[in-house]
């Protein structure tokens, strides 16, 4: 392999798993969350808001890992914010997630100027992507393949090792077994004596600080500031590539990639197209990775079966 | 020694009064079985000794201590354990998961799936309920599934057993295992609570029975002191008549015809084999069988859920060409599921909005897209007199009914429909004996009237009792056909099984 593929190949694993980051965490949300039966579309609030607090932490700190800890903060409180509705209320689990989103869409603008004095970015922040805080395996670097993780943000680790954990947890544990258990037949699970609301809470919980993360993965990533548009339909591809990976972590890692892959191959074409195909307008390239997601659910929805319990607010007998 | 006693025990739902003043004492060792008609208020009872349900009133003592049950963690804790009449199993996980579920064997917070198979193993051996611990619970067979909850509550150190209509799903042969592991837990000293609307089934493993009528005791019964009559006379507060007096069948043209049908199952295997058959107006034609060898294909076919590799179906003379559940309808065909709760009725729904579905679109009910609640009230009223549906209360939702006047509800639906040809799939199942009666008389009443009516029952007094010809499914096949005064129940058991076989000829 010379030289040159050989970096084109590396470099685009990376860059493929940088942008699968934020989907990744978005899809880790909806896994952990459904599992336990609860739908959260909020995500993409909830990544918008971890974003722009994200950025907002790392200003003031001088240091992305403030802003880590503030856009964890806000997943928390929005964890608990649709756990209050949905789980304790057993309210509409739509209802909140479209609440949190369209809050999540004024409130985000509106803060950027208050704070930041602008409107369409937020001045550039100390983030993750930045040389000195990439952590670096520089003998990896000549490696096919290997090479790609030669050079990555803390946060690719970070969604990489979460889909370990999240795996580790959904099978492996108590805790995992009663999770699933609570998202196919609360009213089973509630009979042998599983506290089904404290489950709940707990995936809820769990997977809001998934998507903050998501959000963090987006502003202070590879960026290293909030935009207006962001997520800019992040999350929901996020719930896609659940869907996709059948509700399970490694599944959501693949279709994540995949999806991924599509948005970095979009660059690629565009970047290279000649003769004719410059003649494609430009949106056609950038909806590809949408496109791809549409297709891959038409492919893959007759056979993914969701937890037998997912979405339906769970209320105790009287 | 007492192991439970329930004192005064008092439930009332917004529409119901479920249990009044129910007091019961139970002793160690014992079957106590409880019997009532559909909503007597058994599982209202139960579910309260279990903690699901709050009474509004009353006090239960376990094993002599005053106790205080509010959730089901509180009766597992008391030793207490419940099998429900609809199974509280989860499909996806393996038999193993489904039983240790809640008290996992774990190496701090690891799942230690190998000590649990090993536990189920044993246990599963100790009571002599077999059951694969590996197996994932959604390809098990019913009989297995309820191994599986018996095991659950074992696991818990359970001594009094709820069984909640344990064998309304079984079918014969499982039931007689069931009635081994009852009378081997009896032996080990467990106190078990059989709830059951089989009075045969009642007297042949109880000790005690205790009859339930309107949410009132009506008397605690031994076994030995009683019998099937007096038990349905207490039941129902009358005599019952479950003979079903024969009336002569006036056929006339032929309203279904079946030809060659072909039907895949869920699992995509040819579980319906070139099937042809007529059924006549004025004739009930039975279908006997032992559960899966075609009848869920027949049903599906004849009422356009699953469309057909090959065959021909005919209503009242034209074939139906394109099978939908839309077009048999509207061509006369009207059908009393075997499935209440999930073909029957939206559970969700009040009782004036299901007992006018698929007639909705339909004046008086509306004009013009708009509901006319006025017509759809006068109607609801009137049926639930009519078919004596009980709370007679049209607002009520129908997840609330019992069971037996879900039944009437349906069939109310059914029958005020325009039709010709009834199709009639296990509707006495999980019935009390005076729905069933009803259930006969007006399915006696349809032919009557010159409706055709196609009769699928796993109940061979049934089928003896009611059909003017009898068609044998076994296998997928057809593979007798015969009438009630030619044949017995032994010769019906035996081609059910496939051990005897008879030349057909279709005229
Ligand atoms: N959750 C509930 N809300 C309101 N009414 C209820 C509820 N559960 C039961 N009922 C009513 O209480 C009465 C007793 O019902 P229950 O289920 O205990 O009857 P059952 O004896 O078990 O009947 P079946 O033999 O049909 O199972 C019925 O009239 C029923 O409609
Ligand atoms: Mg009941």
């Amino acid at each position: 392999m010379n030289s040159h593929t050989l970096l084109l190949l590396n470099s685009t694993i990376a860059q493929t798993l940088d942008y699968a980051a934020p989907i990744l965490f978005a899809a880790l949300c909806g896994v952990i969350s459904e599992n336990a039966g609860v739908v959260n579309i909020g995500l993409e609030g909830i990544m918008r808001f971890a974003a722009f607090f994200g950025v907002w932490g790392a200003a003031i700190a001088k240091n992305p890992w403030m802003g880590l800890l503030w856009g964890i903060a806000l997943g928390i409180i929005l964890g608990l914010m649709h756990g209050y509705i949905t789980v304790k209320w057993a309210g509409d689990q739509i209802v909140s997630g479209i609440a949190i989103n369209v809050m999540a869409l004024g409130i985000g603008t509106y803060l950027l100027q208050a704070v930041f004095k602008t409107t369409g970015y937020s001045p550039p922040v100390p983030y993750f992507g930045a040389e000195v805080n990439r952590i670096h395996f520089a003998f990896l670097k000549h490696i096919p393949v290997l090479g790609a993780f030669s050079d990555l943000t803390f946060l690719v680790w970070l969604s990489l090792i979460t889909v370990i954990l999240i795996h580790f947890i959904l099978y492996h544990t108590v805790l995992g077994l009663r999770i699933r258990a609570v998202g196919e037949n609360p009213q089973a699970a509630e009979t042998l004596g599983v506290n089904v609301f404290k489950i709940k809470w707990f995936a809820v919980i769990t997977g809001s600080v998934s998507a903050a993360l998501g959000g963090v993965a987006l502003s202070l990533g590879t960026l290293s500031s909030f935009t207006n548009a962001m997520p800019m339909g992040k999350g929901f591809i996020g719930l896609a590539a659940m869907i996709f990976g059948k509700w399970t972590p490694f599944g959501a890692l693949i279709a994540s990639l995949i999806f991924a892959f599509a948005q970095v191959l979009q660059l690629l074409l565009q970047s290279t197209a000649s003769g004719v195909a410059k003649m494609i307008p430009l949106g056609f390239y950038l909806s590809l990775p949408y496109f791809l997601t549409i297709g891959a659910l038409i492919g893959v929805v007759g056979k993914a079966v969701a937890p037998a319990a997912d979405g339906i607010p769970y209320k105790k007998e009287g | 020694m007492k192991a439970l006693e329930v004192k005064n025990i008092v439930k009332q739902f917004p529409n119901v009064l479920a249990n009044d003043h129910i007091s019961l004492s139970i002793e160690k060792g014992e079957i106590f079985a409880v019997v009532g008609e559909n909503g007597a208020g058994k599982s209202t009872l139960m579910k309260i000794i279990y903690g699901l349900y709050t009474p509004t009133s009353g006090e239960i003592y376990v094993f002599g201590k005053k106790v205080k049950i509010e959730t089901p963690e509180d009766a597992i804790r008391l030793k207490i354990g419940m099998v429900h009449q609809e199974f509280m199993l989860i499909p996806r996980f393996t038999v193993t998961e489904n039983i240790v579920l809640g008290d996992e064997p774990h190496r701090g917070m690891i799942f230690d799936y190998k000590r649990a198979v090993k536990e189920v193993r044993e246990l599963s051996e100790r009571f002599g309920l077999k059951v694969d611990p590996t197996d994932k619970v959604a390809n098990i067979p019913v009989g297995i599934q309820q191994r599986v909850e018996i095991l659950k509550i074992l696991r818990r150190g359970a001594e009094i057993l709820i069984f909640d209509e344990p064998t309304a799903v079984l079918t014969p042969e499982e039931t007689e295992d069931l009635f081994k592991a009852l009378r081997r837990l009896k032996a080990e000293g467990k106190t078990i609570i059989f709830i059951s609307h089989k009075l045969k089934e009642v007297m042949t493993i109880a000790d005690r029975i205790a009859v339930l009528r309107r949410g009132k005791l009506q008397g605690v019964v031994e076994k030995e002191k009683t019998n099937e009559v007096e038990l349905a006379r207490m039941m129902v507060g009358r005599n019952v008549v479950l003979e079903i007096p024969h009336v002569e069948a006036k056929i006339g043209k032929t309203v279904l015809s079946v030809r060659d049908l072909t039907v895949k199952n869920k699992r995509g295997i040819i579980g319906l084999k070139g099937v042809s058959f007529d059924v006549h107006s004025g004739e009930i034609v039975g279908i006997a069988g032992v559960e899966g060898n075609g009848q869920a294909e027949l049903v599906n076919a004849l009422i356009g859920f699953t469309r057909p590799v090959k065959g021909k179906i005919e209503l009242d003379g034209k074939e139906i060409k394109l099978l939908t559940p839309y077009n048999l309808r509207t061509k006369g065909m009207v059908y009393i599921p075997e499935d209440r709760k999930r073909r029957g009725i939206v559970l969700p729904f009040r009782v004036r909005e299901n007992i006018i579905m698929g007639q909705h679109t339909l004046y008086p009910f509306s004009k013009n897209g708009i509901l006319n609640d006025s017509e759809i009230n006068k109607f609801a009223t009137k049926k639930l007199e009519e078919f004596d549906i009980r709370p007679r209360n049209i607002h009520v939702r129908g997840g609330n009914l019992s069971g037996g006047n879900q039944q009437k509800l349906i069939l109310a639906r059914e029958m005020s429909i325009e039709h010709k040809f009834l199709l009639a799939s296990q509707p006495t199942r999980g019935l009390d004996i005076g729905a069933m009666e009803f259930v006969y008389k007006k399915l006696v009443e349809e032919k009557k009237k010159g409706i055709g009516v196609l009769l699928i029952s796993l109940e061979l007094s049934e089928i003896m009792g009611l059909s003017d010809r009898i068609l044998v499914l076994y296998n997928g096949e057809i593979v007798g056909e015969t009438t009630p005064d030619k044949t017995n129940e032994e010769e019906l058991g035996l081609m059910m099984l496939g051990l005897k076989r008879q030349e057909r000829v279709l005229q």
